[in-house]
C-alpha cells in the first residue's frame, strides 16, 4: 500500500461502504472512486490496454489515464469509467479491467515483456496494419483471437441496460462551459443581467483548480470566495447549474451537447442546449512528462496528487518526489511537506527555477535537483524509487545517475488548455510558445474563450477575463452584467515552463498511457514515413482511447516535430471532434428504446386482427396482418390457403396503410394532369382511374388509383411506402412550381380505414352487407365509385382490383371501420369469406402481374414495366421531357416479365440474378434480376416477377435465376407477367 | 443545430424540416429542348458560401420555404416564402 487517509480535506464524515473486485472497502461521502481506492491503499487498479501493464490512479480529474474501472454489475455495468470522475456511493460495486485473474497478478502482462524482447512486438506502432499483411489463414487462427483476448478495456454488459435515460432540450441566453474560477465569475456576473444562464461542470464539486488549494485557516478567505460565489449562483433564479455534466460538443447555431449524470430513477440526462452566447471556461489540464516507466502506479500528475491531499484528504504516499519542467508542481511539494509528509526530492529539468521557489524549498528542507531529470520510475509494480540524472545543457543526454527513495512521484510537464470546445467552432488550434501548448483564438461575437482554456494561469486574471466576457456577451444581448468581487488572494501566474518533451534515456516512455503508445512508437511511425499529424495518430492509435488525447497530444506532436526537424507550430495539430469525453449511448437514445424506438401505426381494425389470431408484420411504420394461421398451419400453409380461397370464394384484406390524399379546387383536374402521365381531366365524376407518376428525370415515381368525387374534388391513393413523400411532393408542386393553380391537397390517410373485398363472391358478400347499394355491373361497373352510408358511417366504395379478381375497396370513416369490417365478415359468412394478410395480398398481385415497390424501385422507366402506352401525348406532365432519352428507351433495358420455376416446387429467391448460362459467373452474364416471388396455388408452381433483357420477346425461353451468395441456381421459364386472367375478364365480371 | 425561422411558426430546430432542393434553378418551359431539361435536372452549381435552397416544414406547418444558408458556416441569414427573395445587401 502507498496511499492512505490523511486528513479531512473538504469531505464530510459519513462513511460509505463499497467493494473493489468483491473486496469490501470503506470510503467517505464526497470521495470519488479513485480517492476511495487510494484511501484503501490500492495501487494497482487495472491493467493497460495492450501490454497489460499495471496501472493506478494518475490524476484527480477527467485527464485520468490509469484508473479505468467498471462501475456496477449486470445491466447497470458501466465499463471504462474514469475512477476520478465517479462519485462514491453507498454499496457501489467497482471492478478492475483487462486483467486475469487479478490486477496485481495478471497472466497477460507477458505482452509487455514480449514487446521488449521481440523485434517489432505484437502491438508496436502500426500493428493494426502490419498484422493484416500476414497470411490470412494465420490471422483468423491465431492473431485475431489472441489480440482479442489480450487487448481491450472493460467488457460491455451482455444484458439490456435497465436504467432510464432522458433527453432534455433547453434554451438559454448564455452558456458557461466550466465551473472553475473563470466560469464561476462569468456566470455570477451574467446572472446579474437577468438573462438566462446555464453553467456546466463535469465535476461533482465546483471551483476547478481552487479545489487543489489546501483548506486551512490561511486560505479561509479564498475558500469563502469559492463557496459564496457558488451559493450566489444557486440562489439566482435565472441560473441553472449543472454539475457532473460533461459538455462534450459544440455544434452549428451555438448548440451545446452535454451528458449529465444524476442519481435517481433516471441515470443520465442528455442536454441539448441552444445558447445565444457561449463562454468557454474549460480550464487546462496538466500533462505528463515522458520518462521511463512513467505509467507505473503511484506516478501521478502533480496537480492530481495535490487535490487528493487538499480536497479528499488522501496522502498519495508516505514519501513524495516531484519532477517538473515548470513552476506549478512546487506547490504540491510544499503542501505535502507542510502536511507532514516527507518529500525526498524535487527534480527540475530547468537550469534556473525562480529564487522564490528555491527559497520555499530551502525553508522546508526539500532537496532540489536543477537541470536534472527522472530517467525512470522503479518498483515491481508500483513506484518504490526513482532514478534521476543530470541533464546536459543541450538536453540530449544525461549523466550522474542516482537513486532517490519515494513511493509516489508527482510530475508536471506543463498545462494544456482545454481547447476542444473552442476548436469545434472550426478554428484551428495554434501553438503558443509561452505556455508550450495550443490555444484557439475564438473570441466574440458568439463565443468567448477565457481563463486557463485560453492559456492564462493567474487566478485573478482568469476571474477578470470571465467577468469581462460575461459583460461583453450580455451587452450584445442588450443587458448589463454585474460586478464580481475579486478573490482575496492571488494564485500562481506564469508557470515559466521550459519544455522537456522526452527524457533522453532508455526505457519504456509512455506518451499515450491509456492507449499504450510509447515515445518509441512515435519515432518509429516517423521512420516508417508518416509525416502528418493525422497519419501519426492513425498509425500509432495515439489519442484514440477514451481521454481522446487530452494528455498525450502535445507531447506526441512535439516528439514528432523533433524527428522531422520542424517546430511544433509547423507540425500543427489535428482539430478536435465531438465528443470530447466518453458519453453513454443511452443518453442519445433517451426514452426512444425498445418498442419506443420508432412510432408504430396501427389500423382501426388492429384489435379485430389480433382476436382473429393474425400474425403481424411491420410494413413501413404500420403493423399489418401478415397471415391468419389456422391450427397447425405454417406461414406457407396459411398464405397458400388464403390465396386459393380468394380466387375460389372471397376474402377481405386490411389496406388502410395506403396513402390517401384529397385534392380539391377548381384546378384540381389540371393539377392531376400535370403530375400523372395519363389524363385525369377527362375522368368522369363517380369513376376511378389508375395513374402513374414520373420523377422529373423520367423514372417511375409512384402509382395508385385516383377517383373523382366531384368536378373539383379528387381522392388519390398512393403506395404505402410513398404516402409521405408523395404528399410532400404535391405540396411542393403547388407552392413552388405552380402557385397559380387553385388547388389544395390534404392528407386523409388517417381519416379512412380501408379494406379490399376480393373474389368471385365479393359482389354477393357486399350486397348482403350493404343492401342499400346496388352492386350490379350496370350500376357499379369496374372502376366505378359509389358513396354510401351504413349505420351512420360514411363509406366510399371503389370497384378496383389489385388481385385480379372481382374486387371492391371499401373506405370507411376510421372510427366506424371495424364495424364496417365486421358487417362484411358477418354478411360474408354465407359466402365463405376469410380474412387474408399481406402475404396473400402479395401472392395475388404477383399472379396478376401488378407492380409494386419491389418493381418500382427508382430505376425503372415506363417502358420497363410496359406502361409507355399510358403516357398521354396530348398534354405535358412531370417527367415527359426526359423520359424518352436514349438510355431510357434503349431496347437492351431489362423489362418486366413473369418467371416460372421449371421444377414447380423449387422457389425462386427474390434478388436472384437472371443468367443465360447456369455455369457462367453472374457478373459476366447478367440478363436481369428477380424482384418478387411467391408460390401460386392457381398455377401450382413457384412464380416470380423480374426484369429481363429482351423482355417479352423471350417468353418461352428457359434461363436461370442465380443466387451466388447462397449458391442457389434455379432453372426458370420466361412467361408473361400476367399469370392469371390476362384478359381482365374476372375483374369486369 | 441549425435554427430556421419559419415565417408561419417562428424559429424552430432544423429537425422539424426536411431539405428539399436547390432554389436557384429556373424550371425550363414545358416545351423546352431535352438538353435544357437535362441541365436543369442534373447540373448544380454547388457554391461555397451563400446559397438559396428550399426546405419543407414537414413536422410543422408543412409550408415549403426558401432559405438562404451559407454552405461554409451553415449560417442561415434569411428565410422566406418560395417566391420571395432576400434583399441584396448594398
Amino acid at each position: 500500500m502507498s496511499g492512505f487517509r490523511h486528513g479531512q480535506g473538504r469531505l464530510g464524515d459519513a462513511t460509505l461502504h463499497f467493494s473493489f473486485d468483491g473486496k469490501p472497502m470503506l470510503g467517505r461521502a464526497g470521495d470519488t472512486v479513485a480517492s476511495a481506492l487510494l484511501a484503501n491503499g490500492v495501487e494497482v487498479v487495472g491493467r493497460s490496454f495492450k501490454y497489460h501493464r499495471p496501472r493506478g490512479v494518475t490524476s484527480s480529474g477527467p485527464e485520468e489515464t490509469g484508473a479505468l474501472v467498471t462501475i456496477g454489475a449486470g445491466g447497470k455495468a458501466d465499463p471504462n469509467a474514469r475512477a476520478t470522475m465517479e462519485p462514491l456511493t453507498q454499496g457501489l460495486e467497482v471492478f478492475s479491467q483487462n486483467c486475469f485473474p487479478s490486477p496485481k497478478f495478471d497472466l497477460m502482462s507477458i505482452n509487455g515483456l514480449a514487446g521488449a524482447v521481440l523485434p517489432g512486438s505484437l502491438f508496436s506502432a502500426g500493428f493494426y496494419y502490419k498484422t493484416f499483411m500476414w497470411p490470412a489463414a494465420l490471422w483468423y487462427k491465431f492473431y485475431e483471437p489472441s489480440i482479442r483476448a489480450a487487448a481491450g478495456m472493460g467488457t460491455p454488459p451482455k444484458v439490456a441496460d435497465p436504467d432510464i435515460y432522458d433527453r432534455i432540450q433547453s434554451f438559454c441566453d448564455l452558456a458557461v462551459v466550466g465551473g472553475g474560477c473563470a466560469g464561476l465569475a462569468a456566470a455570477l456576473s451574467a446572472a446579474q443581467s437577468g438573462l438566462r444562464v446555464v453553467m456546466f461542470d463535469e465535476h461533482n464539486d465546483l471551483g476547478g483548480q481552487l479545489l487543489n488549494e489546501v483548506n486551512n485557516q490561511a486560505n479561509a478567505d479564498l475558500e469563502q470566495w469559492r463557496v459564496n460565489t457558488i451559493a450566489a449562483l444557486y440562489a439566482a433564479g435565472n441560473v441553472k447549474v449543472l454539475t457532473r455534466t460533461v459538455c462534450w460538443g459544440r455544434f452549428d447555431g451555438n448548440t451545446l451537447a452535454a451528458h449529465q449524470s444524476v442519481d435517481g430513477k433516471v441515470r443520465q440526462n442528455y442536454h441539448k442546449v441552444q445558447a445565444k452566447k457561449i463562454i468557454i471556461a474549460a480550464g487546462a489540464i496538466e500533462r505528463p512528462l515522458v520518462f521511463g516507466n512513467n505509467d507505473k502506479p503511484n506516478v501521478m500528475l502533480a496537480s492530481g496528487a495535490r487535490r487528493m491531499l487538499n480536497h479528499y484528504g488522501i496522502a498519495t504516499g508516505k514519501m513524495l518526489a516531484v519532477f517538473t519542467n515548470n513552476d506549478s508542481a512546487y506547490q504540491t511539494a510544499f503542501d505535502y511537506i507542510d502536511a507532514g509528509i516527507k518529500v525526498s526530492a524535487l527534480v527540475d529539468s530547468r537550469q534556473y527555477p525562480s529564487q522564490e521557489l528555491l527559497d520555499g524549498c530551502a525553508s522546508r528542507g526539500i532537496s532540489v535537483h536543477t537541470q536534472a531529470v527522472v530517467t525512470q520510475a522503479k518498483g515491481w509494480q508500483a513506484v518504490r524509487s526513482i532514478e534521476i540524472a543530470d541533464l546536459a545543457a543541450n538536453g540530449e543526454r544525461v549523466s550522474n545517475r542516482r537513486r532517490v527513495e519515494c513511493d509516489v512521484l508527482a510530475h508536471s510537464g506543463g498545462w494544456t488548455p482545454q481547447v476542444q470546445m473552442a476548436s469545434h467552432g472550426g478554428k484551428p488550434p495554434i501553438y503558443d510558445k509561452k505556455i508550450a501548448a495550443f490555444i484557439v483564438d475564438d473570441q466574440a461575437p458568439d463565443t468567448y474563450s477565457v481563463g486557463a482554456a485560453e492559456g492564462e494561469n493567474g487566478l485573478l486574471v482568469c476571474v477578470a477575463q470571465g467577468v469581462e466576457a460575461a459583460k461583453a456577451a450580455c451587452a450584445l444581448l442588450g443587458k448589463e452584467a454585474g460586478p464580481v468581487a475579486l478573490p482575496p488572494q492571488e494564485r500562481a501566474g506564469a508557470t515559466n515552463i521550459v519544455p522537456l518533451w522526452s527524457v533522453p534515456a532508455k526505457g519504456k516512455q509512455w506518451v499515450d498511457i491509456q492507449h499504450d503508445v510509447t515515445a518509441a512508437d512515435v519515432v518509429q511511425s516517423h521512420q516508417e514515413g508518416f509525416v502528418s499529424v493525422e497519419h501519426l495518430k492513425r498509425y500509432t492509435t495515439l489519442g484514440m482511447a477514451n481521454d481522446q488525447g487530452r494528455t498525450s497530444n502535445v507531447n506526441a506532436l512535439a516528439i514528432m516535430a523533433k524527428c522531422r526537424g520542424i517546430s511544433i507550430a509547423q507540425a500543427g495539430t489535428t482539430r478536435f471532434r465531438a465528443p470530447i469525453a466518453p458519453v453513454s449511448m443511452g443518453g442519445f437514445g433517451g426514452r426512444e428504446v425498445g418498442q419506443y424506438f420508432k412510432p408504430v401505426r396501427r389500423t382501426p381494425m388492429q384489435e379485430w386482427h389480433e382476436n382473429a389470431g393474425a400474425v403481424f408484420v411491420q410494413a413501413g411504420m404500420y403493423m399489418r396482418p401478415q397471415y391468419y394461421p389456422q391450427a397447425g398451419e405454417t406461414i406457407d400453409d396459411a398464405y397458400e390457403r388464403e390465396t386459393a380461397h380468394v380466387r375460389q370464394k372471397v376474402g377481405i384484406c386490411d389496406v388502410t396503410s395506403l396513402g390517401k390524399i384529397e385534392i380539391v379546387g377548381p384546378d384540381a383536374a389540371e393539377f392531376l394532369d400535370r403530375v400523372y402521365i395519363n389524363m385525369f381531366s377527362t375522368l368522369k365524376v363517380g369513376k376511378a382511374r389508375y395513374g402513374v407518376m414520373l420523377r422529373e428525370d423520367g423514372i417511375v415515381y409512384d402509382d395508385g388509383t385516383t377517383s373523382r368525387f366531384a368536378d373539383d374534388r379528387f381522392f388519390m391513393t398512393t403506395t404505402t411506402a410513398k404516402a409521405g413523400p408523395v404528399m410532400a411532393y404535391l405540396e411542393r408542386c403547388l407552392e413552388i412550381d405552380w402557385p397559380e393553380l387553385k388547388v389544395r391537397v390534404s392528407s386523409v390517410s388517417e381519416r379512412w380505414g380501408a379494406m379490399a373485398v376480393a373474389g368471385p363472391n365479393a359482389r354477393a358478400t357486399l350486397t348482403a352487407a350493404f343492401p342499400s347499394v346496388d352492386f350490379s355491373n350496370e350500376a357499379f361497373p369496374f372502376m366505378g365509385v359509389v358513396h354510401a352510408e351504413h349505420n351512420g358511417a360514411k363509406m366510399v366504395l371503389l370497384r378496383i382490383s389489385f388481385s385480379g379478381e372481382m374486387a371492391f375497396e371499401v373506405y370507411a370513416e376510421s372510427e366506424h371501420a371495424t364495424d364496417i369490417w365486421q358487417t362484411i365478415i358477418d354478411a360474408g359468412k354465407a359466402y365463405d369469406i376469410v380474412p387474408y394478410g399481406l402475404e396473400t395480398l402479395g401472392a395475388l398481385r404477383i399472379e396478376k402481374g401488378h407492380v409494386t415497390g419491389a418493381e418500382l424501385d427508382g430505376r425503372v422507366t415506363l417502358g420497363d414495366v410496359h406502361m409507355d402506352g399510358m403516357a398521354s401525348k396530348k398534354k405535358w406532365f412531370v417527367g415527359k421531357n426526359l423520359k424518352d432519352r436514349e438510355g431510357m428507351v434503349h431496347p437492351d433495358r431489362p423489362q418486366l416479365v413473369g418467371l416460372k420455376s421449371v421444377d414447380p416446387r423449387t422457389p425462386i429467391s427474390t434478388g436472384s440474378i437472371l443468367v443465360n448460362d447456369a455455369n457462367a459467373s453472374a457478373g459476366a452474364d447478367k440478363q436481369g434480376w428477380v424482384s418478387s416471388m411467391t408460390y401460386s396455388p392457381e398455377l401450382g408452381s413457384f412464380i416470380a416477377l423480374g426484369f429481363l433483357r429482351g423482355g417479352k420477346e423471350r417468353i418461352g425461353q428457359r434461363i436461370y435465376a442465380a443466387y451466388p451468395v447462397k449458391g442457389i441456381t434455379v432453372e426458370v421459364e420466361v412467361v408473361s407477367n400476367h399469370f392469371v386472367d390476362p384478359t381482365n375478364e374476372r375483374v369486369k365480371g | 443545430m441549425l435554427r430556421i425561422n419559419c415565417p408561419y411558426c417562428g424559429e424552430r430546430e432544423h429537425s422539424e424540416f426536411t431539405y428539399g432542393e436547390d432554389a436557384t434553378r429556373t424550371t425550363p418551359d414545358n416545351d423546352a429542348p431535352m438538353e435544357q431539361w437535362n441541365t436543369f435536372v442534373y447540373e448544380r452549381i454547388n457554391p461555397a458560401g451563400e446559397h438559396l435552397e428550399y426546405w419543407h416544414h414537414a413536422f410543422g406547418c408543412r409550408a415549403w420555404l426558401k432559405v438562404q444558408r451559407n454552405t461554409l458556416t451553415h449560417d442561415i441569414s434569411w428565410v422566406g416564402l418560395p417566391h420571395e427573395n432576400p434583399q441584396v445587401q448594398s
